[in-house]
């Protein structure tokens, strides 16, 4: 019997695939859609768990985790120095740190935050040693540069036409572990330098100064003068020396003292670094804080919610806009389904030719006398046979599609898009296959019906 | 070896006012070799249905060994006909993809009823139809060495009769002629009773009897002997 099922579905191979693949596809888009969709949240909601408290200034919520999580580059509005001492010396903080971003180097972000940052929300290092000193740097796992490599930051990135800092130099002092976050794409740097970069912060270490030591020319950058505004205007939301300045306030600012805004400043790169922040402590984007406990978070963010500050959970921001999304869900999973839906048309019509041809081939297996339920299930196993192929493969290239589609995410992203099966998956799998054992009847019971006389009947 | 009694039988279509078959009394003697012959239409197919129980009707008998196979279930049907009858269709019924050999034995592997002893009958009823390469596909075989595929098949059982509807008619003569004259030599050496349709005047001539129908009805019923004059 399966030597006959194969060598008839061998014979009509070409239909045969024709409804494997249409079937495949249909599948495959859907397990894709699934697949991506809880990879994504799974993903994102990784990658801020070790945020429990984010403090900027007020603004958007979404854009304040967004920056500060995902290291998404964006002109933040600056929370002041003081509030950052202020969380620090908080009995109910555990630890707060502060985070400084807007440059770049070779595509990668460049952080400015503290080694308490660092080493409380990774896991440790593959190669070297944390920075110990102003002009080092440590790198996410997913950079590629090797240790001691030299680092020239960059206003902005170079795609809105960054320009190199003259003479800041940071050499690699070591390589994170993967944490599967954003971070892995992360240059992470001394706040203490981001700062000096910009000419910022210089009170704690006044007269220690050093002529640069490091001239390093940018003669290999390109200086594209046209994106050359947008530049500056990404740079200034970093660097705004003002306590409580918004970042559109300092787009223009950056815009009408153009000129004067290049290379203000210089790294000491010998200089040790100090993570004590005073209440003169330049302005800063956003500060992680760390809460004793659960309730002292719900207090935190409490207080830190008014009076220029913005405290959020980001895990209950991705939530809420995940529930924004939730209606870009629904619009994907309803194309899904409607291009199912067509396959499924598709699919109907060439199992009704299918089936008419087969009907009156397997029926006259009857008449020379094969059992009634035989014929049932050739018919029956056939199509089943199939489908249950299609859907199969369409699992799996679902799979494969979820897991490029996540892989080329985290490439760009540095957020690992955990894209597995889950029970729930099964559960849906077997359902389609008992959906399909069902419907691969209906045609094998016509054909179980029909009298042997008429299928013979040419 | 089988008789047939046909008694009191008719047969309608929905749709058409006359019926298509009407017998009221026939016997066929077992191990006769009856030649069915009549014009398009004339109900030839309709009685190869009627007594090889492919299909059935609500009024009539068709009495076979004096077993009525027309008050038996549908699925008793199937199994006495797989048992006691042989067919040969005119256009083959084989499946492509498979071989000589598989489809000999295909009805009776899915019956569950092929031994060893089967299919060593199987091949050597293909190479007494003349057929040297059991293992051929049908896909690649000419129209006559399907039908001698086809009638392998329907002896592979001993069936008490072979009933053949115009096996000869979609081959060409000089094959034509060859497969008629295999039918009759095998249905001879099984002992079985054979009942043909068909319009091919020498085959006819080799059977002992030639039933002639008109619009359903018996026109003729000429013994060979009768013939002559
Ligand atoms: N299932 C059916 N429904 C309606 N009419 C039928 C059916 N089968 C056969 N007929 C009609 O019965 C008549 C006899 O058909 P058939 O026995 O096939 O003739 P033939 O002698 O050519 O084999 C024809 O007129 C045919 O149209
Ligand atoms: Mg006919």
């Amino acid at each position: 019997m399966i030597r006959f099922i194969l060598a008839d579905i061998k014979r009509m191979w070409a239909g045969a695939i024709v409804v494997v693949l249409l079937v495949a596809l249909a599948t495959a888009l859907g397990v894709t859609v699934t697949l991506q969709e809880r990879a994504l949240r799974l993903g994102s909601a990784r990658a801020a768990d070790k945020f429990d408290l984010v403090v900027g200034a007020p603004g958007s919520e979404t854009q304040l985790v967004l920056s500060s999580v995902f290291l998404q580059a964006a002109p933040l509005p600056l929370v002041s120095g003081d509030v950052l001492a202020k969380l620090a010396a908080d009995p109910r903080v555990a630890w707060a740190a502060p985070i400084g971003f807007g440059d770049s180097f070779a595509g990668y972000p460049l952080v400015g935050t503290t080694r308490a940052l660092i080493s409380n929300t990774t896991t440790g290092f593959t190669e070297g040693r944390m920075f110990e000193k102003e002009g080092e740097a440590i790198l996410g796992a997913a950079v590629n540069l090797p240790l001691g490599a030299e680092i020239k930051p960059m206003h902005g990135t170079a795609a809105s036409g960054g320009e190199t800092h003259a003479g800041v130099v940071y050499h690699v002092a070591g390589r994170l572990k993967p944490t599967g976050t954003p971070w892995d794409r992360a240059i992470l740097v001394p706040l203490q330098a981001v700062w000096h970069v910009h000419g910022l912060g210089h009170a704690h270490e006044e007269g220690e100064h050093e002529e640069a030591g490091h001239d390093h020319a940018d003669g290999d950058h390109d200086h594209d003068g046209e994106a050359q505004h947008a530049g500056e205007a990404a740079h200034a939301a970093e660097v705004a020396p003002a306590t409580g300045e918004t970042a559109a306030n300092s787009a223009t600012h950056a815009e009408e003292h153009h000129d004067d805004h290049d290379h203000h400043g210089t790294i000491d790169a010998d200089a040790p670094i100090m993570e004590d922040y005073g209440t003169d402590a330049p302005g800063l984007p956003a500060i992680l804080v760390k809460p004793k406990t659960i309730a002292d978070a719900y207090r935190l963010r409490q207080a830190y919610r008014t009076g220029g500050t913005l405290a959020v959970f980001p895990g209950e921001v991705l939530t809420s806009l995940y529930s924004t999304l939730g209606d870009a869900k629904f619009v994907l999973s309803a194309v899904a389904a409607g291009s199912q839906a067509l396959v499924a048309a598709a699919l109907v019509l060439v199992t009704v030719t299918h089936v008419a041809q087969r009907r009156r081939q397997i029926g006259a297996l009857r008449a020379f006398g094969a059992p009634r339920l035989s014929v049932f299930t050739i018919a029956w196993a056939e199509l089943f046979l199939m489908v249950a192929l299609g859907i199969c493969l369409g699992f799996l290239i679902g799979l494969a599609a979820a897991r490029l589609i996540a892989d080329a995410f985290t490439g760009q992203s540095g957020i690992v898009l955990p894209v597995e099966f889950t029970g729930q998956d099964v559960r849906s799998f077997l359902g389609l296959l008992i959906v399909a054992a069902i419907l691969a009847a209906v045609p094998a019971l016509l054909a179980y019906r029909q009298s042997p006389a008429k299928a013979l009947r040419s | 070896m089988l008789s047939l009694s046909v008694e009191n039988l008719s047969v309608s279509f929905p749709g058409l006012d006359a019926p298509v078959l009407v017998i009221d009394d026939l016997k066929i003697a077992a191990g006769e070799h009856v030649a069915v012959t009549g014009g398009s239409g004339s109900g030839k197919s309709t009685f190869i249905n009627m007594v090889t129980g492919l299909d059935r009707t609500a009024s009539g008998n068709i009495f076979w060994n004096g077993q009525d196979i027309a008050r038996l279930s549908e699925g008793a049907r199937d199994r006495w006909r797989a048992e006691h009858v042989g067919l040969v269709m005119q256009d083959f019924h084989l499946f492509q993809g498979l071989s000589a050999v598989d489809n000999v034995l295909l009805p009776a592997r899915l019956s569950r009823v092929a031994d060893r002893a089967m299919t060593d009958r199987a091949h050597e009823l293909l190479s007494s139809v003349g057929l040297s390469r059991p293992n051929q596909k049908i896909d690649t075989m000419s129209r006559g060495e399907m039908q001698r595929v086809a009638i392998a098949r329907a002896l592979l059982r001993r069936p008490g009769v072979v009933v053949a509807d115009e096996p000869t008619a979609s081959l060409d003569g000089a094959s034509g002629e060859a497969v008629g004259k295999l039918l009759l030599e095998m249905a001879a050496s099984a002992g079985s009773t054979l009942i043909v349709v068909s319009h091919d005047q020498t085959l006819i001539d080799r059977l002992d009897r030639r039933l002639t129908l008109a619009a359903g009805r018996i026109k003729t019923d000429t013994k060979a002997g009768e013939r002559a004059q």
